[in-house]
């Protein structure tokens, strides 16, 4: 029980963070139908802005910790105007968008590879080590924070949706684009806030990430795990990505736990395809029937 | 630049482009998008390498001829995209690519856990069998196949589903079909540049069919232009020697790399052929088209002005 | 005359609207039925559950006989029904003759093989759909473009090189929906006699949706109206036109689509 008890709080320790990355896919594909392979490589520039900010710098967390999630909204703000926006204009199909999302994430990850090395490099020690005594649990403090921040913070981005002006735009747009900007709706400023969004909350998952684990360029990578989470919980669908994600972090774990480390990767994927056989809009996603 | 450097990038190039063609069958013919088909490239390669190697230097091999293994990669590549296709196809769009992804990233996952073929760790000790000879007919054989298949009502049936899916099922297609025998044949295709591949690297390892590969394929394609063989055949050869040619930058290549596809992406979307064939037959096609739309402008404006007595 | 298509109580609903209701009518042997209603009246749903576009929520169409409920849209079209869409649905990026040549495929059956070894089979039918092909273009006057973008036609040649790929499937039954939308009357014109040759000359049963009155009273030897989803009449043209709820129901919500 006790056993039980630790995985889960790992596993929702992990699973916060990638609902921290998976929301920014799940934004993006809400108003723009695809499937952003860059937001990979800006989690990545994310672990290495709140690296340096701490290192280089000696900035105390919170500013490091700031540095990196603005830094990161730039990043995908102009990702986006670079790589998006004129297949935007010019209305290309979703899969020129893949396409160059996939160019921006090799050039993200080979501009740090030249720039900084391909090296990993460990965080220093913000928290100590020394886990939280629970009665017989141990809590990592380290998990315990990435957990409420990353609380925190979805549930500020699920208010900010629901009572602003701009994230009600934002919902109308994930429902029709099109009717939105006939009705007045600058969509422009939407898809920025869209990015911008994401690109906050890749900054903070990078931080967790790096230190959590290590950074090295190919970060990126492992999110696609968050983006699988998406995919569970249904593309487009906010909730569905935190449930998705949360729900992934606690299978990975146990599974890592009480079977083989070795399937923690191949789980995902499993889970991936078993989703898109039953049921591809994900558990949060929602049914159309086309029109012929 | 000795003929040896020139030689082997150009048999990597060679190699390529099989995996290349097949998927342009299944992404420009057929119009259905992978990112998954350096899954299949493994497959071939593992299986192939798992034929020929010599049992006696490496316990896990067969020993049989290349040939075999030729056979066997592409026909173990198929099968796999047989099971794959049944439950994917159906999805819409996004969710197919999204599925091959899946199914791309879970065959690396599993090999790097096949303690036989040396798991993560990778698998020395393939036979150096890939000859520039071998792979020069291998391209020849593969053009021609492909050439001839989208020129016969099959590939046109492909390339109605392409155009306008519903249209192709009212013209009496059976959608799934094409689309699951594209699918094998790009699989069977990308499955013996896989067992090519093994026998020139003779080292082989999970990582080498990653994501990125797949996605460098589905780049070379959509490079070449959709729907052009030739288009396919440049992109591969000038794409493989990109990042070799780009070696004396080392660091920089992949950067310049990433920065030229989302260029391409941006400024020139129907990749170097556009839909073109560089033969006799393909020029004189698009001069008949341009000729066309010229006489029925001309027609139409000479039916425009005279009703408006201009 | 015997019916080719015979439908029961086809009934289709989405989510809560139901867009056609117990709808039952034949269509001849060899004629030519109009079904006409205002927008939204259920019409081209009743083409897509026809073609297996749709599956039925309940309901009945029997083609010579057979049931023909769910089955896929190309076996459909195999034995013998096919259609034009109201909004055009071209391949649009191929030529006009590949789009006709396409459509013949059901009148090859060389296979995989055959077609990539280039084995003699192959040559002579493909020999022979190119001719079918270019012979279907001449007779409905579309040879001189066949070289052209199918997307570069005037907008009333791509419908009737819509309903040319239709004839190249050899149907029985040809559906047509909205053949003479954005048409000029000259066109429209034109239109009718063609729709009337193509069922002499094809020997084919014709089920055609429209809004131009002309035509539907014009070359419809029988006509259907629908309303909401419901048929609230059918006829000969005369005793349609003269039906109370026929006039209500286009009164009410169209009138500009009699003099349209
Ligand atoms: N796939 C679908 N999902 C939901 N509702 C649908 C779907 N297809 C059609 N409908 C609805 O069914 C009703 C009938 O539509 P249908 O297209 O058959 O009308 P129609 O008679 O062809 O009209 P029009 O003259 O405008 O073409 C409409 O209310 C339409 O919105
Ligand atoms: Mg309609």
């Amino acid at each position: 029980m006790v056993q039980f008890l630790q995985q889960l709080i790992n596993g929702l320790s992990i699973g916060s963070v990638y609902a921290l990355m998976a929301v920014g896919y799940s934004l993006v594909y809400s108003i723009m139908n695809f499937s952003n392979f860059a937001h990979g490589g800006v989690i990545m520039l994310g672990a290495y802005f709140g690296f340096f900010g701490l290192t280089l710098l000696k900035l105390p967390f919170a500013a490091a910790f700031l540095l990196a999630s603005v830094g990161t909204l730039f990043v995908a703000i102009i990702v986006e105007r670079i790589a998006y926006k004129p297949l935007r204009e010019r209305r290309a199909p979703f899969l020129y968008f893949i396409i160059s999302a996939m160019g921006a994430s090799i050039l993200l990850e080979n501009l740090v590879i030249a720039t900084i090395g391909p090296t990993f490099r460990t965080y220093p020690e913000v928290f100590p080590k020394a886990p939280l005594e629970l009665g017989p649990l141990a809590v990592g403090r380290l998990d315990l924070i990435i957990f409420i921040i990353s609380a925190v913070s979805l549930t500020l981005l699920i208010l900010f949706i629901d009572k602003t002006k701009l994230g009600k735009a934002i919902q109308a747009a994930s429902y029709n684009v099109k009717a939105c900007a006939l009705m007045g709706v600058n969509t422009d400023k939407v898809i920025l806030t869209v990015f911008g969004l994401g690109g906050f909350l890749a900054g903070i998952a990078g931080v967790f990430f790096g230190m959590k684990y290590t950074v090295y360029p190919q970060i990126g990578n492992i999110t696609t795990k968050s983006f699988i989470a998406a995919v569970f919980g249904g593309l487009g669908s906010l909730p569905g990505a935190v449930l998705g994600s949360v729900l992934l972090g606690i299978i990975e774990t146990f599974v890592a736990g009480y079977l083989s480390s070795q399937f923690r990767d191949l789980i995902a994927f499993v889970i991936l395809i078993a989703v898109l056989i039953l049921r591809p809009t994900g558990i949060m996603g929602k049914v159309t029937e086309d029109k012929a | 630049m000795d003929w040896t450097y020139i030689q082997g990038i150009l048999m990597l190039a060679g190699i390529n482009m099989i995996a290349v063609l097949g998927l342009s069958l299944l992404t420009g013919f057929t119009g259905l998008f992978s990112f998954g088909h350096a899954g299949f490239m493994a497959i071939g390669a593992y299986v192939g390498a798992w034929i020929s190697a010599s049992p006696a230097s490496t316990p896990a091999g067969l020993g049989l001829p290349f040939v075999l293994a030729i056979v066997a990669g592409g026909a173990a590549a198929g099968l796999v995209s047989y099971f794959i296709g049944r439950i994917s196809l159906n999805l819409k769009g996004d969710y197919f690519c999204i599925a091959t992804l899946g199914f791309g990233e879970a065959i690396r996952l599993i090999f790097n856990n096949v303690n036989r073929f040396g798991g993560a760790r990778g698998w020395p000790g393939v036979p150096s069998k890939s000859s520039f000879l071998a792979i020069l007919i291998a391209d020849i054989v593969a053009v021609v196949f492909l050439a001839n298949l989208v020129k016969s009502r099959h590939g046109r049936n492909m390339i109605a589903v392409r155009e306008e899916e519903l249209a192709a099922q009212i013209a009496g297609i059976d959608v799934f079909r094409y689309k699951m025998i594209s699918l094998i044949i790009s699989a069977v295709y990308a499955g013996v540049a896989g067992v090519f591949f093994a026998h020139y690297m003779t080292f082989i390892q999970p990582k080498m069919f990653s994501l990125t590969k797949s996605t460098e394929l589905t780049i070379i394609v959509i490079f070449g232009g959709l729907g052009s063989i030739s288009g396919s055949v440049l992109g591969a050869i000038l794409l493989t020697a990109l990042p070799e040619i780009l070696r004396a930058f080392e660091m920089w290549r992949l950067v310049f790399y990433g920065a030229a596809v989302i260029l391409i992406m941006v400024s020139r979307p129907k990749g170097l052929m556009g839909g073109m064939e560089l033969t006799p037959s393909g020029i004189r096609k698009v001069a008949a088209e341009r000729n066309a739309l010229r006489e029925a402008k001309a027609k139409l404006l000479a039916e425009g002005s005279g009703e408006e007595e201009d | 005359m015997a019916a080719i298509l015979h439908i029961r109580d086809l009934t289709k609903q989405f989510g809560g609207l139901t867009a056609v209701d117990a709808v039952s009518f034949d269509v001849p042997e060899g004629g030519i039925v109009g079904l006409i209603g205002p927008n939204g009246a259920g019409k081209t749903t009743i083409f897509n559950l026809i073609t297996g576009v749709y599956k039925p929520t309940s309901g009945s169409i029997e083609f010579r006989d057979r049931s023909i409920v769910g089955l896929e849209p190309f076996r459909i079209a195999d034995m013998g029904i096919t259609r034009t869409f109201q909004n055009i649905r071209l391949f649009k990026n191929l030529s006009v003759f590949d789009n006709v040549l396409t459509a013949c495929h059901l009148s090859a059956n060389y296979s995989f093989a055959e077609a990539i070894l280039r084995l003699p089979r192959f040559r002579t039918q493909e020999k022979r759909l190119m001719a079918k092909a270019e012979e279907l273009l001449d007779i409905m006057g579309l040879l001189g473009y066949k070289d052209l973008i199918a997307n570069n036609l005037p907008y009333g040649l791509q419908r009737r090189l819509e309903i040319v790929r239709a004839l190249a499937l050899n149907p029985s039954l040809l559906l047509l929906d909205e053949p003479a939308a954005g048409m000029n009357p000259d066109e429209t014109e034109q239109l009718m006699r063609l729709i009337v040759r193509i069922r002499d000359d094809f020997k084919l049963s014709v089920l055609v949706i429209e809004h131009h009155m002309d035509l539907i009273m014009g070359v419809c030897e029988h006509i259907i109206v629908l309303n909401f989803g419901e048929k609230i009449a059918e006829g000969s043209a005369e005793e349609v036109s003269r039906h109370p709820q026929v006039i209500e129901a286009y009164l009410g919500t169209r009138e500009e689509a009699t003099d349209a």
